[in-house]
Protein backbone atom coordinates (compact mmCIF):
# COMPACT_ATOMS: atom_id res chain seq x y z
CA UNK A 1 0.00 0.00 0.00
CA UNK A 2 1.21 3.60 -0.68
CA UNK A 3 2.08 5.33 2.71
CA UNK A 4 0.64 8.78 0.73
CA UNK A 5 -2.40 9.23 -1.06
CA UNK A 6 -2.84 12.18 -2.60
CA UNK A 7 -6.00 13.73 -4.01
CA UNK A 8 -5.53 12.79 -7.38
CA UNK A 9 -4.98 9.26 -6.28
CA UNK A 10 -8.38 8.53 -3.92
CA UNK A 11 -7.50 8.11 -0.75
CA UNK A 12 -8.20 4.28 -0.03
CA UNK A 13 -7.37 3.63 4.04
CA UNK A 14 -10.79 4.44 5.54
CA UNK A 15 -9.34 2.07 8.72
CA UNK A 16 -6.59 3.73 11.63
CA UNK A 17 -3.17 2.25 10.74
CA UNK A 18 -1.13 2.66 14.15
CA UNK A 19 1.81 3.43 11.17
CA UNK A 20 0.01 6.48 10.06
CA UNK A 21 1.04 9.69 12.20
CA UNK A 22 -0.26 12.38 10.20
CA UNK A 23 -3.40 11.87 8.09
CA UNK A 24 -5.40 14.72 5.95
CA UNK A 25 -9.06 14.07 4.30
CA UNK A 26 -9.80 17.16 1.63
CA UNK A 27 -8.66 19.54 4.50
CA UNK A 28 -8.92 22.97 3.38
CA UNK A 29 -7.87 26.13 4.64
CA UNK A 30 -9.56 29.77 3.11
CA UNK A 31 -8.53 32.65 4.75
CA UNK A 32 -11.58 34.52 3.32
CA UNK A 33 -13.96 33.19 0.44
CA UNK A 34 -11.59 34.59 -2.08
CA UNK A 35 -8.11 33.24 -1.02
CA UNK A 36 -7.78 29.74 -0.78
CA UNK A 37 -4.46 28.90 0.59
CA UNK A 38 -5.25 25.14 0.61
CA UNK A 39 -7.56 23.67 -1.23
CA UNK A 40 -8.76 19.34 -0.76
CA UNK A 41 -5.63 17.66 0.44
CA UNK A 42 -5.84 13.88 1.09
CA UNK A 43 -2.61 12.48 2.30
CA UNK A 44 -0.87 9.74 4.86
CA UNK A 45 2.57 10.23 6.55
CA UNK A 46 3.97 7.15 7.59
CA UNK A 47 5.78 7.09 11.18
CA UNK A 48 9.43 7.27 10.50
CA UNK A 49 9.11 8.81 7.40
CA UNK A 50 11.02 12.03 5.51
CA UNK A 51 8.62 13.77 3.57
CA UNK A 52 9.39 16.93 1.58
CA UNK A 53 6.68 19.66 0.52
CA UNK A 54 7.84 21.44 -2.45
CA UNK A 55 6.21 24.06 -5.09
CA UNK A 56 6.55 27.40 -5.65
CA UNK A 57 5.20 30.67 -3.50
CA UNK A 58 1.69 30.46 -2.51
CA UNK A 59 1.46 26.63 -2.83
CA UNK A 60 0.15 26.70 0.55
CA UNK A 61 2.92 24.39 1.79
CA UNK A 62 3.63 26.81 4.94
CA UNK A 63 -0.13 26.73 5.07
CA UNK A 64 -0.06 22.93 5.41
CA UNK A 65 2.82 22.98 8.09
CA UNK A 66 0.94 25.47 10.06
CA UNK A 67 -2.58 23.26 10.43
CA UNK A 68 -0.19 20.41 11.55
CA UNK A 69 1.32 22.35 13.88
CA UNK A 70 -1.77 23.57 15.32
CA UNK A 71 -0.38 27.40 14.88
CA UNK A 72 -3.90 27.78 12.52
CA UNK A 73 -7.63 26.16 12.46
CA UNK A 74 -8.45 24.17 9.02
CA UNK A 75 -11.67 25.37 7.03
CA UNK A 76 -12.85 21.69 6.38
CA UNK A 77 -12.26 18.30 6.04
CA UNK A 78 -10.12 16.39 8.49
CA UNK A 79 -6.92 16.31 9.89
CA UNK A 80 -5.49 13.56 12.56
CA UNK A 81 -1.70 13.73 14.18
CA UNK A 82 -1.25 10.29 15.70
CA UNK A 83 -4.96 9.61 15.71
CA UNK A 84 -6.23 12.23 17.26
CA UNK A 85 -7.94 15.15 15.53
CA UNK A 86 -5.46 18.66 15.50
CA UNK A 87 -7.28 21.45 18.05
CA UNK A 88 -4.02 23.37 19.10
CA UNK A 89 -0.61 23.02 19.43
CA UNK A 90 0.75 19.45 20.46
CA UNK A 91 4.15 18.59 22.71
CA UNK A 92 4.41 15.82 20.34
CA UNK A 93 4.81 18.47 17.35
CA UNK A 94 8.20 20.56 16.96
CA UNK A 95 8.47 23.19 14.45
CA UNK A 96 11.58 25.20 12.96
CA UNK A 97 11.43 27.92 10.89
CA UNK A 98 13.28 30.13 7.90
CA UNK A 99 14.66 32.47 10.25
CA UNK A 100 16.43 30.81 13.28
CA UNK A 101 14.06 32.68 16.07
CA UNK A 102 16.39 33.10 18.93
CA UNK A 103 15.91 34.86 21.67
CA UNK A 104 19.15 37.36 21.86
CA UNK A 105 19.37 38.37 25.57
CA UNK A 106 19.53 34.15 25.85
CA UNK A 107 23.17 32.12 25.72
CA UNK A 108 22.57 29.10 23.16
CA UNK A 109 22.09 26.20 25.43
CA UNK A 110 19.46 28.64 27.24
CA UNK A 111 17.80 29.27 23.76
CA UNK A 112 17.88 25.29 23.63
CA UNK A 113 16.20 24.85 27.16
CA UNK A 114 13.00 26.96 26.22
CA UNK A 115 11.00 24.57 25.33
CA UNK A 116 11.67 22.91 28.83
CA UNK A 117 11.16 26.00 30.50
CA UNK A 118 7.84 26.22 28.75
CA UNK A 119 6.62 22.88 29.87
CA UNK A 120 7.91 23.70 33.21
CA UNK A 121 10.91 23.55 35.96
CA UNK A 122 14.06 23.07 34.37
CA UNK A 123 16.25 19.69 35.82
CA UNK A 124 19.95 19.37 35.50
CA UNK A 125 18.74 16.34 33.25
CA UNK A 126 17.26 18.92 30.78
CA UNK A 127 20.97 21.09 31.07
CA UNK A 128 22.56 18.16 30.30
CA UNK A 129 20.07 17.11 27.63
CA UNK A 130 20.52 20.72 26.05
CA UNK A 131 24.27 20.70 26.57
CA UNK A 132 24.44 17.15 24.34
CA UNK A 133 21.79 18.39 22.17
CA UNK A 134 24.47 21.33 21.27
CA UNK A 135 26.72 18.67 20.85
CA UNK A 136 24.84 16.63 18.40
CA UNK A 137 24.19 19.80 16.13
CA UNK A 138 28.43 20.67 15.88
CA UNK A 139 27.95 23.62 18.54
CA UNK A 140 30.34 22.26 21.24
CA UNK A 141 32.36 25.11 23.04
CA UNK A 142 29.63 27.57 21.55
CA UNK A 143 27.17 27.30 24.88
CA UNK A 144 27.82 30.44 26.18
CA UNK A 145 27.54 32.62 23.14
CA UNK A 146 24.71 34.70 22.45
CA UNK A 147 23.04 34.71 19.26
CA UNK A 148 24.78 37.50 17.97
CA UNK A 149 27.95 36.04 18.26
CA UNK A 150 26.82 33.57 16.02
CA UNK A 151 26.96 33.09 12.30
CA UNK A 152 23.80 32.64 10.49
CA UNK A 153 24.18 28.85 9.99
CA UNK A 154 25.18 28.44 13.83
CA UNK A 155 22.00 30.11 14.91
CA UNK A 156 20.02 27.65 12.81
CA UNK A 157 22.08 24.83 14.14
CA UNK A 158 20.95 26.33 17.80
CA UNK A 159 17.44 26.82 16.50
CA UNK A 160 17.86 22.67 15.38
CA UNK A 161 18.81 21.57 18.93
CA UNK A 162 15.67 23.73 20.30
CA UNK A 163 13.75 21.81 18.24
CA UNK A 164 15.01 18.63 19.09
CA UNK A 165 15.05 19.43 22.63
CA UNK A 166 10.99 19.83 22.68
CA UNK A 167 10.96 15.64 22.59
CA UNK A 168 8.52 16.29 19.87
CA UNK A 169 8.41 13.27 17.47
CA UNK A 170 7.27 14.74 14.11
CA UNK A 171 9.75 17.77 13.20
CA UNK A 172 7.87 20.50 10.45
CA UNK A 173 10.37 22.60 9.09
CA UNK A 174 9.81 25.45 7.30
CA UNK A 175 12.41 25.74 4.77
CA UNK A 176 14.70 25.49 7.61
CA UNK A 177 18.12 26.72 6.10
CA UNK A 178 16.03 28.81 2.93
CA UNK A 179 18.24 31.59 4.05
CA UNK A 180 21.57 30.19 4.33
CA UNK A 181 24.12 30.14 1.10
CA UNK A 182 24.56 27.08 -0.48
CA UNK A 183 27.34 25.43 0.98
CA UNK A 184 26.25 25.80 4.24
CA UNK A 185 22.78 24.56 3.51
CA UNK A 186 24.15 21.56 1.59
CA UNK A 187 26.49 20.45 5.07
CA UNK A 188 23.37 21.12 7.66
CA UNK A 189 20.80 19.27 5.06
CA UNK A 190 23.61 16.24 5.27
CA UNK A 191 23.84 16.39 9.00
CA UNK A 192 20.17 17.19 9.12
CA UNK A 193 19.63 13.40 7.56
CA UNK A 194 21.99 12.17 10.47
CA UNK A 195 20.19 12.97 12.97
CA UNK A 196 16.46 12.59 12.02
CA UNK A 197 17.74 9.26 11.44
CA UNK A 198 19.26 9.11 15.53
CA UNK A 199 15.94 10.75 16.94
CA UNK A 200 13.77 8.09 14.91
CA UNK A 201 11.37 11.16 13.73
CA UNK A 202 8.46 11.62 11.29
CA UNK A 203 10.21 15.05 9.26
CA UNK A 204 7.66 17.25 6.83
CA UNK A 205 10.16 19.92 5.22
CA UNK A 206 9.22 22.23 3.49
CA UNK A 207 10.75 24.16 0.55
CA UNK A 208 11.19 25.10 -2.85
CA UNK A 209 13.97 23.71 -4.21
CA UNK A 210 13.33 20.43 -6.05
CA UNK A 211 16.64 18.51 -5.69
CA UNK A 212 16.96 19.42 -2.13
CA UNK A 213 13.15 18.20 -1.88
CA UNK A 214 13.99 15.09 -3.71
CA UNK A 215 17.81 14.91 -1.94
CA UNK A 216 16.18 14.65 1.94
CA UNK A 217 12.63 12.80 1.63
CA UNK A 218 11.52 9.75 1.26
CA UNK A 219 8.14 11.19 -0.51
CA UNK A 220 7.95 14.04 -2.06
CA UNK A 221 4.71 16.11 -2.31
CA UNK A 222 4.49 18.42 -5.30
CA UNK A 223 2.16 21.61 -4.52
CA UNK A 224 1.48 23.89 -7.03
CA UNK A 225 -0.57 27.49 -6.25
CA UNK A 226 -3.95 29.30 -7.06
CA UNK A 227 -5.36 27.81 -4.84
CA UNK A 228 -3.06 25.59 -3.44
CA UNK A 229 -3.15 21.79 -4.13
CA UNK A 230 -1.24 18.70 -3.77
CA UNK A 231 -0.32 17.72 -7.29
CA UNK A 232 1.33 14.71 -6.60
CA UNK A 233 3.42 12.04 -4.01
CA UNK A 234 6.28 11.29 -5.70
CA UNK A 235 8.28 8.25 -3.66
CA UNK A 236 11.97 8.65 -4.04
CA UNK A 237 13.49 4.95 -4.06
CA UNK A 238 17.37 6.25 -3.46
CA UNK A 239 18.46 4.02 -0.04
CA UNK A 240 20.23 5.91 2.69
CA UNK A 241 22.53 7.43 3.87
CA UNK A 242 22.96 9.62 0.88
CA UNK A 243 25.94 11.10 -0.14
CA UNK A 244 25.83 14.09 -2.27
CA UNK A 245 27.04 12.58 -5.40
CA UNK A 246 23.65 10.68 -5.50
CA UNK A 247 22.67 14.31 -6.97
CA UNK A 248 24.48 13.62 -10.46
CA UNK A 249 23.00 10.13 -10.99
CA UNK A 250 21.13 10.33 -13.56
CA UNK A 251 17.99 8.40 -11.79
CA UNK A 252 18.18 11.36 -9.13
CA UNK A 253 17.87 14.09 -12.27
CA UNK A 254 14.62 11.48 -13.65
CA UNK A 255 12.94 12.05 -10.56
CA UNK A 256 13.30 16.18 -10.80
CA UNK A 257 12.57 16.42 -13.89
CA UNK A 258 9.56 14.48 -13.11
CA UNK A 259 8.94 16.87 -10.24
CA UNK A 260 9.10 19.88 -12.22
CA UNK A 261 7.06 18.79 -15.23
CA UNK A 262 4.07 17.95 -12.49
CA UNK A 263 5.00 21.72 -11.03
CA UNK A 264 5.50 23.28 -15.16
CA UNK A 265 1.98 21.96 -16.00
CA UNK A 266 0.09 24.60 -13.24
CA UNK B 1 36.98 29.65 20.58
CA UNK B 2 36.91 32.29 17.31
CA UNK B 3 34.45 34.57 19.17
CA UNK B 4 37.20 37.36 18.31
CA UNK B 5 35.51 38.24 15.23
CA UNK B 6 32.13 38.66 16.01
CA UNK B 7 31.68 41.82 17.32
CA UNK B 8 34.55 41.78 19.70
CA UNK B 9 36.99 44.52 19.55
CA UNK B 10 40.41 42.92 18.56
CA UNK B 11 43.12 43.85 20.95
CA UNK B 12 44.79 45.94 18.18
CA UNK B 13 41.99 47.89 17.59
CA UNK B 14 41.70 48.84 21.08
CA UNK B 15 45.38 49.76 21.17
CA UNK B 16 44.45 52.01 18.26
CA UNK B 17 41.65 53.97 19.86
CA UNK B 18 43.73 54.20 23.21
CA UNK B 19 46.69 55.99 20.67
CA UNK B 20 43.98 58.84 19.75
CA UNK B 21 42.09 59.37 22.87
CA UNK B 22 45.11 60.96 24.18
CA UNK B 23 44.81 63.44 20.57
CA UNK B 24 40.90 63.86 21.05
CA UNK B 25 41.08 64.81 24.88
CA UNK B 26 43.98 67.35 23.70
CA UNK B 27 42.02 68.78 20.80
CA UNK B 28 38.52 68.88 22.89
CA UNK B 29 40.82 70.47 25.59
CA UNK B 30 42.44 73.29 23.42
CA UNK B 31 39.07 74.43 21.26
CA UNK B 32 37.57 74.48 24.88
CA UNK B 33 39.71 76.69 26.33
CA UNK B 34 39.41 79.11 23.36
CA UNK B 35 36.82 79.41 23.42
CA UNK B 36 36.69 80.31 27.31
CA UNK B 37 39.55 82.53 26.72
CA UNK B 38 37.62 84.55 23.71
CA UNK B 39 35.18 84.87 26.22
CA UNK B 40 37.03 85.91 29.26
CA UNK B 41 38.40 89.08 26.95
CA UNK B 42 35.49 89.90 25.52
CA UNK B 43 33.76 90.03 28.91
CA UNK B 44 36.80 91.85 30.83
CA UNK B 45 36.77 94.48 28.08
CA UNK B 46 33.33 94.89 27.70
CA UNK B 47 32.79 94.08 24.43
CA UNK B 48 29.97 92.49 26.04
CA UNK B 49 28.01 93.59 29.11
CA UNK B 50 28.95 91.62 31.81
CA UNK B 51 25.91 91.54 33.53
CA UNK B 52 24.61 89.55 30.23
CA UNK B 53 27.63 87.50 29.89
CA UNK B 54 29.81 87.59 33.01
CA UNK B 55 33.30 86.18 32.78
CA UNK B 56 34.02 82.63 32.71
CA UNK B 57 36.83 82.94 35.76
CA UNK B 58 33.83 84.91 37.53
CA UNK B 59 31.60 82.33 37.10
CA UNK B 60 34.25 79.75 38.54
CA UNK B 61 34.96 81.72 41.41
CA UNK B 62 30.93 81.54 42.12
CA UNK B 63 31.19 78.29 41.76
CA UNK B 64 33.63 77.31 44.12
CA UNK B 65 32.30 79.64 46.75
CA UNK B 66 28.92 78.30 46.30
CA UNK B 67 29.87 74.43 46.39
CA UNK B 68 33.03 74.93 48.92
CA UNK B 69 31.75 77.59 51.44
CA UNK B 70 28.29 78.64 51.43
CA UNK B 71 26.91 75.21 51.39
CA UNK B 72 23.29 75.49 51.22
CA UNK B 73 23.59 74.87 47.25
CA UNK B 74 23.19 71.14 48.49
CA UNK B 75 19.93 71.80 50.06
CA UNK B 76 18.88 72.89 46.97
CA UNK B 77 20.31 70.53 45.02
CA UNK B 78 18.99 67.91 47.28
CA UNK B 79 15.44 68.57 46.72
CA UNK B 80 15.71 69.56 42.99
CA UNK B 81 17.21 66.31 42.79
CA UNK B 82 14.74 64.29 44.83
CA UNK B 83 11.86 66.19 42.63
CA UNK B 84 13.54 64.81 39.51
CA UNK B 85 13.68 61.34 40.67
CA UNK B 86 10.70 61.00 41.99
CA UNK B 87 9.18 62.26 39.08
CA UNK B 88 10.72 60.07 36.78
CA UNK B 89 9.87 57.13 38.76
CA UNK B 90 6.02 57.83 39.28
CA UNK B 91 5.77 59.06 35.77
CA UNK B 92 7.83 55.83 34.26
CA UNK B 93 5.76 53.61 36.18
CA UNK B 94 2.62 54.85 35.27
CA UNK B 95 3.62 55.35 31.39
CA UNK B 96 5.16 51.61 31.60
CA UNK B 97 2.31 50.30 33.58
CA UNK B 98 -0.91 51.71 31.15
CA UNK B 99 1.74 50.70 28.00
CA UNK B 100 2.05 47.15 29.39
CA UNK B 101 -1.70 47.31 29.99
CA UNK B 102 -2.58 48.63 26.63
CA UNK B 103 -0.18 46.09 24.95
CA UNK B 104 -1.70 43.13 26.23
CA UNK B 105 -5.60 44.38 26.29
CA UNK B 106 -6.84 45.93 22.06
CA UNK B 107 -10.10 47.12 23.49
CA UNK B 108 -8.15 49.00 26.80
CA UNK B 109 -5.63 50.31 24.16
CA UNK B 110 -8.53 51.62 22.05
CA UNK B 111 -9.75 53.39 24.54
CA UNK B 112 -7.29 55.19 26.45
CA UNK B 113 -5.48 56.26 22.83
CA UNK B 114 -7.39 59.47 22.52
CA UNK B 115 -6.66 60.70 25.78
CA UNK B 116 -3.20 59.37 25.45
CA UNK B 117 -2.72 61.31 22.30
CA UNK B 118 -4.62 64.96 23.84
CA UNK B 119 -1.96 64.38 26.77
CA UNK B 120 0.61 64.60 24.32
CA UNK B 121 -0.05 67.25 21.75
CA UNK B 122 -1.21 69.78 25.03
CA UNK B 123 1.92 71.22 25.90
CA UNK B 124 1.88 69.97 29.66
CA UNK B 125 4.21 72.26 31.11
CA UNK B 126 1.58 74.69 30.39
CA UNK B 127 -0.40 72.75 33.33
CA UNK B 128 2.51 73.35 35.89
CA UNK B 129 -0.12 76.28 37.31
CA UNK B 130 -3.16 73.92 37.54
CA UNK B 131 -1.29 71.88 39.79
CA UNK B 132 0.33 73.51 41.63
CA UNK B 133 -2.97 75.08 42.97
CA UNK B 134 -4.10 71.62 43.21
CA UNK B 135 -1.33 69.98 45.53
CA UNK B 136 0.09 73.48 47.06
CA UNK B 137 3.63 74.76 47.26
CA UNK B 138 5.38 71.85 48.49
CA UNK B 139 7.57 69.50 46.60
CA UNK B 140 4.65 67.31 45.65
CA UNK B 141 3.42 70.03 42.74
CA UNK B 142 7.16 69.51 41.35
CA UNK B 143 7.03 65.89 41.46
CA UNK B 144 3.69 65.76 40.41
CA UNK B 145 4.87 68.20 36.96
CA UNK B 146 7.88 66.01 36.25
CA UNK B 147 5.95 62.74 36.30
CA UNK B 148 3.08 64.17 33.83
CA UNK B 149 5.65 65.36 31.14
CA UNK B 150 7.99 62.58 31.82
CA UNK B 151 5.83 59.82 31.10
CA UNK B 152 5.18 60.17 27.75
CA UNK B 153 8.22 58.50 26.59
CA UNK B 154 8.13 55.66 28.67
CA UNK B 155 4.88 55.25 27.67
CA UNK B 156 5.13 55.19 23.89
CA UNK B 157 8.21 53.46 23.88
CA UNK B 158 7.17 50.30 25.82
CA UNK B 159 3.62 49.78 24.12
CA UNK B 160 5.84 49.99 20.51
CA UNK B 161 8.45 47.72 22.21
CA UNK B 162 5.47 45.14 22.77
CA UNK B 163 3.85 45.26 20.20
CA UNK B 164 6.83 44.98 17.86
CA UNK B 165 7.55 41.00 18.04
CA UNK B 166 8.37 39.17 15.39
CA UNK B 167 5.73 37.50 14.45
CA UNK B 168 7.58 33.86 13.63
CA UNK B 169 8.86 34.20 17.46
CA UNK B 170 5.45 34.67 18.35
CA UNK B 171 4.57 31.49 16.58
CA UNK B 172 7.59 29.35 17.51
CA UNK B 173 6.31 30.34 21.33
CA UNK B 174 2.98 28.92 20.10
CA UNK B 175 4.12 25.86 18.89
CA UNK B 176 5.85 24.98 21.74
CA UNK B 177 1.97 25.59 23.70
CA UNK B 178 3.46 28.57 25.59
CA UNK B 179 0.88 30.68 27.74
CA UNK B 180 -0.24 34.07 27.47
CA UNK B 181 2.38 35.19 30.66
CA UNK B 182 5.07 33.45 29.61
CA UNK B 183 4.94 35.19 25.99
CA UNK B 184 4.82 38.05 27.92
CA UNK B 185 7.68 37.71 30.49
CA UNK B 186 9.86 35.56 28.05
CA UNK B 187 9.42 37.32 24.59
CA UNK B 188 7.54 40.34 24.82
CA UNK B 189 9.09 42.40 27.72
CA UNK B 190 12.94 41.05 26.90
CA UNK B 191 12.50 42.33 23.56
CA UNK B 192 11.14 45.87 24.40
CA UNK B 193 13.88 45.99 26.94
CA UNK B 194 15.85 48.39 24.97
CA UNK B 195 13.29 50.48 23.61
CA UNK B 196 12.07 50.85 26.95
CA UNK B 197 15.38 52.11 28.13
CA UNK B 198 15.72 54.56 25.68
CA UNK B 199 12.15 56.04 26.50
CA UNK B 200 13.74 56.51 30.62
CA UNK B 201 16.89 58.27 29.25
CA UNK B 202 14.77 60.85 27.87
CA UNK B 203 12.21 60.67 30.81
CA UNK B 204 15.01 61.68 33.06
CA UNK B 205 15.97 64.46 31.69
CA UNK B 206 12.27 65.35 30.91
CA UNK B 207 11.19 64.83 35.11
CA UNK B 208 14.59 67.49 35.69
CA UNK B 209 12.65 70.17 33.76
CA UNK B 210 9.42 69.32 34.83
CA UNK B 211 10.76 69.80 38.34
CA UNK B 212 12.99 73.47 37.78
CA UNK B 213 10.11 74.91 35.69
CA UNK B 214 7.58 73.71 38.92
CA UNK B 215 10.26 75.64 41.44
CA UNK B 216 10.25 78.49 38.69
CA UNK B 217 6.75 78.86 38.87
CA UNK B 218 5.78 79.10 43.29
CA UNK B 219 8.78 77.30 45.81
CA UNK B 220 10.73 78.53 48.22
CA UNK B 221 13.59 75.88 47.81
CA UNK B 222 15.38 73.72 45.17
CA UNK B 223 17.64 74.56 42.33
CA UNK B 224 15.09 76.91 39.85
CA UNK B 225 14.45 79.16 42.86
CA UNK B 226 18.05 79.66 43.59
CA UNK B 227 18.54 80.55 39.63
CA UNK B 228 15.66 82.62 39.97
CA UNK B 229 17.41 84.86 43.63
CA UNK B 230 20.56 84.98 41.84
CA UNK B 231 18.81 86.38 38.06
CA UNK B 232 16.84 89.08 40.24
CA UNK B 233 19.77 89.96 42.24
CA UNK B 234 21.50 90.54 38.87
CA UNK B 235 24.37 88.32 40.81
CA UNK B 236 24.46 86.53 36.85
CA UNK B 237 27.87 84.48 37.65
CA UNK B 238 26.38 82.71 40.25
CA UNK B 239 23.10 82.45 38.13
CA UNK B 240 25.26 80.56 35.88
CA UNK B 241 27.05 78.81 38.16
CA UNK B 242 23.59 77.32 39.45
CA UNK B 243 24.03 76.33 35.54
CA UNK B 244 26.95 74.58 35.64
CA UNK B 245 25.66 72.72 38.69
CA UNK B 246 22.38 71.86 36.82
CA UNK B 247 24.41 70.29 33.83
CA UNK B 248 26.58 68.73 35.53
CA UNK B 249 23.86 66.57 37.74
CA UNK B 250 21.96 66.36 34.67
CA UNK B 251 25.14 64.76 33.27
CA UNK B 252 24.83 62.10 36.19
CA UNK B 253 22.02 61.11 35.28
CA UNK B 254 22.12 60.42 31.88
CA UNK B 255 25.18 58.27 32.86
CA UNK B 256 23.52 56.52 35.63
CA UNK B 257 20.88 55.46 32.98
CA UNK B 258 23.40 55.17 30.53
CA UNK B 259 24.63 52.46 33.26
CA UNK B 260 21.54 51.06 34.08
CA UNK B 261 21.17 50.15 30.02
CA UNK B 262 24.42 48.43 29.93
CA UNK B 263 23.31 46.64 33.08
CA UNK B 264 20.04 45.58 32.13
CA UNK B 265 20.15 45.15 28.06
CA UNK B 266 23.61 43.24 28.57
CA UNK B 267 22.63 41.78 25.33
CA UNK B 268 23.27 44.78 22.67
CA UNK B 269 26.86 45.89 24.48
CA UNK B 270 29.63 43.73 23.09
CA UNK B 271 31.29 43.97 26.16
CA UNK B 272 28.95 43.07 28.50
CA UNK B 273 28.07 40.43 26.20
CA UNK B 274 31.02 38.85 26.36
CA UNK B 275 31.47 39.56 29.90
CA UNK B 276 27.53 37.54 30.29
CA UNK B 277 28.85 34.78 28.48
CA UNK B 278 31.47 34.43 30.42
CA UNK B 279 29.59 34.24 33.79
CA UNK B 280 26.86 32.16 32.45
CA UNK B 281 30.17 29.56 31.39
CA UNK B 282 31.00 29.60 35.00
CA UNK B 283 27.37 29.20 36.41
CA UNK B 284 27.55 25.98 34.44
CA UNK B 285 30.92 24.29 35.13
CA UNK B 286 29.71 22.71 38.22
CA UNK B 287 26.94 20.77 36.12
CA UNK B 288 29.59 20.41 32.87
CA UNK B 289 32.25 18.72 35.18
CA UNK B 290 30.04 16.27 37.13
CA UNK B 291 29.30 15.04 33.56
CA UNK B 292 32.97 14.43 32.58
CA UNK B 293 33.72 13.31 35.78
Amino acid sequence: MNAIASNLVAASTSHIDPDIVISARDLVKAFNSEVVALDRASFDIKRGSFVSLVGPSGCGKSTLLRLVAGLIGKSAGELSVLGHGVSGPSHEVGMMFQRPTLLEWRTAVENVLLPTEVQGATTDADRKRAIDLLQLVGLKDFEFSFPRQLSGGMQQRVALARLLQTGANILLLDEPFGALDEFTRERLNLELLRIVDDVDATVLFVTHNISEAIFLADQVMVMTPRPGRLAKVVDVPFERPREISLMQTPEFNRLVGEVRTILGGH
Amino acid sequence: MSLATDGNLSMTDVAQARGSLAGRVARHLALFLGVMLVWEFASTYEFVDPLILPRPTAIAASLVNMVLYQGTVWFHLGVTLWEAVAGFVIGSVIGIGLAVAAGLNDSFRRYISPYIIALQVTPRIALAPIVIAWLGFGMMPKIAIGALICFFPPFINTLTGLLNVDEDANEMFRSLGAKKRQIFFSLMLPNAMPIIMAGLKTAISLALIGAIVGEFISASEGMGVLMQRYTFALNMASSFAVLVILTVMGYALFVLMEWADNWLVYWRHDARMTAMSRKKAKAWAGLLGRRQA
